[in-house]
């Protein structure tokens, strides 16, 4: 049996799971929505003012929600982890030939296509409130936000598998969560902050995607801001994604 | 330990040894267990909780490292080549493992092509087992709504989807009501008839009693006993008498020792309301008996007599009955 079928298979128990489950679709779309209805309304009297020169409010701040997006999208992967070790599933999957990689995969494609669908209904629907999306950039810009989920959703899993515990493993991503996000200027701009914030700024992976995603909306697809973000992504994705499929073999045999 | 041997044995194990650091103390799990559970054979392994059954059963399953020792499964070494064990055993552990948003025949599929059986050829298995093991009213359900029964059938399903040569169940009957139990039973029985090897834990005498050909009992990681049930009952030799008194608990502890001191009594434990006495010599223990009753005025509801029972070779063996096994010693001694 090869690798790709195996992949395959599990990615789609995994895709009909996730449809079985319209909480967990509505809970993924209901973030970047409120961000939409009720915090970008109050970038408004912005508009035009420092960090927002020359460009809609929205152009600065739907990039950055879609970044938030792709993070979030993969760090719940670990919640699922912990239940799937607790009704004995995962023991299961690892006594048949399946590779352990392929396991993993399962659930990083899941939560990769899991953020392509409802982040494109974000910028849609942010379009005629005035967010000027730039076509070529947004598709390289999603792919670039799927690089952040599937680094998060092989992170969030093996931390799972680690700590075994839905109280420990939600104490540890929410921790590291706010002031990733914080850090990143999804919110508002770095270029709005103190000199030492800004330092602190490029030790956050969501900053590079961040900083990356506004360019590409903007349409500048070949830029060194871009270049860069892909990577730091990339890299931090292989080291995820190698990390994560070595806690699986050793923790699950 | 020779080629024939080996040969004969659908599992075997040679000096089979696992610890776990608990804090800062060294636990030994399973120290040194030997066993051969022959070809087609329901192999009971029977124990307390904490007797090292499950670890010893995760170890031959791959999913736990071997720390020493050998082990052999469908003709295959575990430690040198657990991928090809994998593809020869099922397992149903303790979790049980069916994936519960899914429907029972999605987990059938999944499982049937992880072992690389083509689409038809599992959907085709798929209803086989749906047929053999009763799934047919909720095949298409969510696992999600099962009851415990259907749950643990579709489970046992899932480790045999592939036609292993051996099936390892970890407290296959844990939690299931004396009807599924049965029904279960008779199940894994058909299976056998087909060939498969069933190895399956459990810490229930009467389940190693009735369902099991061959049982070895395990205690502190150690294999004290191993045998047909039958085989070890007779082992421990003479009958056992079970005196049922209107006594009130408190007063049971006094009787058994007034019991115990008599000659022709070699062993005596209190069993609920009844005390259970082992001897060699029915007829001179019997008399013996009534005249202690007798004298302490103590009025008899019944007098049996029975063979041993399986509970009694585990106490014989460990110096402790098997149902306090599990606790600690403050509760034994009470």
């Amino acid at each position: 049996m090869n690798f790709a079928t195996q992949t395959q298979l599990l990615f789609r128990r995994k895709m009909l799971e996730l449809i079985r489950q319209p909480v967990w679709i509505f809970a993924g779309l209901a973030s970047p929505l409120l961000y939409l209805a009720l915090f970008a309304p109050l970038l408004g009297a912005l508009a035009g003012g420092p960090g927002f020169a020359g460009s809609s409010v929205l152009d600065v701040f739907v990039p950055g929600v879609v970044i938030l997006m792709a993070f979030g999208a993969g760090m719940g992967a670990g919640w699922i982890t912990v239940a799937e070790l607790d009704s004995g599933v995962l023991e299961r999957l690892t006594v048949t030939p399946a590779s352990r990689f392929a396991l993993l995969l399962g659930t990083v494609l899941r939560d990769m296509a899991w953020l392509v669908i409802p982040a494109l209904l974000v910028i849609v629907v942010a379009v005629p409130f005035g967010f000027h999306p730039n076509p070529a950039g947004t598709a390289v810009l999603l792919a670039l936000a799927s690089l952040l989920t599937a680094m998060t959703s092989a992170g969030s899993s093996a931390l799972g598998i680690k700590l075994r515990q839905i109280g420990s493993l939600a104490a540890v991503v929410t921790g590291l969560q706010l002031p990733l996000m914080l850090l990143s200027g999804i919110l508002l701009p770095l270029s709005l902050a103190p000199t030492w914030l800004q330092v602190l700024a490029h030790f956050d992976p969501m900053y590079y995607a961040v900083e990356a995603s506004r360019t590409l909306a903007g349409g500048s697809i070949v830029s060194g801001t871009v270049g860069v973000a892909f990577l730091v992504l990339g890299g931090l994705t292989v080291l995820s994604l190698w990390w994560a499929t070595g806690v699986y073999r050793k923790a699950l045999a | 330990m020779g080629a024939q041997q080996e040969t004969d044995c659908a599992v075997s194990t040679t000096g089979l040894r696992k610890s776990f650091s608990i804090g800062r103390k060294r636990v030994e799990a399973v120290c040194g267990v030997n066993l051969c559970v022959g070809r087609g054979e329901i192999f009971g392994f029977l124990g307390p909780n904490g007797a090292g059954k499950t670890t010893t059963l995760r170890m031959l399953a791959t999913l736990l490292q071997i720390d020493e020792g050998e082990a052999i499964v469908a003709g295959v070494d575990v430690r040198r080549r657990p991928g090809d064990v994998r593809r020869r055993i099922g397992y149903v552990g303790q979790l049980g493992g069916a994936d519960l948003p899914a429907t029972g025949r999605e987990n059938l599929m999944l499982q049937g092509r992880l072992y690389g059986a083509s689409k038809a050829e599992t959907s085709r298995r798929a209803d086989e087992l749906i047929e053999l093991l009763a799934l047919g009213d909720f095949a298409d359900r969510s696992a999600r709504t099962y009851s415990g029964g259907q749950r643990r059938r579709l489970e046992v399903a899932l480790g045999i989807m592939h036609r292993p040569d051996v099936l390892f169940l970890d407290e296959p009957t844990t939690g299931l009501d004396p009807q599924n139990r049965a029904n279960l039973w008779d199940q894994l029985r058909a299976l056998r008839s087909t060939g498969t090897t069933i190895f399956l834990t459990t810490h229930n005498l009467e389940e190693a009693d009735a369902l099991a050909d061959r049982v070895a009992i395990i205690d502190h990681g150690t294999v004290v006993a191993e045998g047909t049930p039958l085989e070890l009952k007779r082992q421990i030799g003479g009958g056992m008498f079970v005196v049922y008194t209107g006594l009130p608990p408190s007063e049971m502890e006094s009787l058994r020792t007034a019991l115990a001191g008599l000659e022709p009594i070699s062993e005596a434990r209190v069993d609920g309301a009844a005390v259970r006495l082992r001897t060699d010599n029915g007829r001179a223990a019997m008399s013996a008996i009534a005249r202690v009753l007798e004298s302490r005025n103590v009025p008899l509801a019944a007098l049996s007599l029975s063979e041993a029972s399986l509970g009694d070779v585990f106490l014989q063996q460990t110096g402790r009955p098997l149902r306090d096994a599990g606790q600690n010693i403050t509760e034994i001694s009470r």
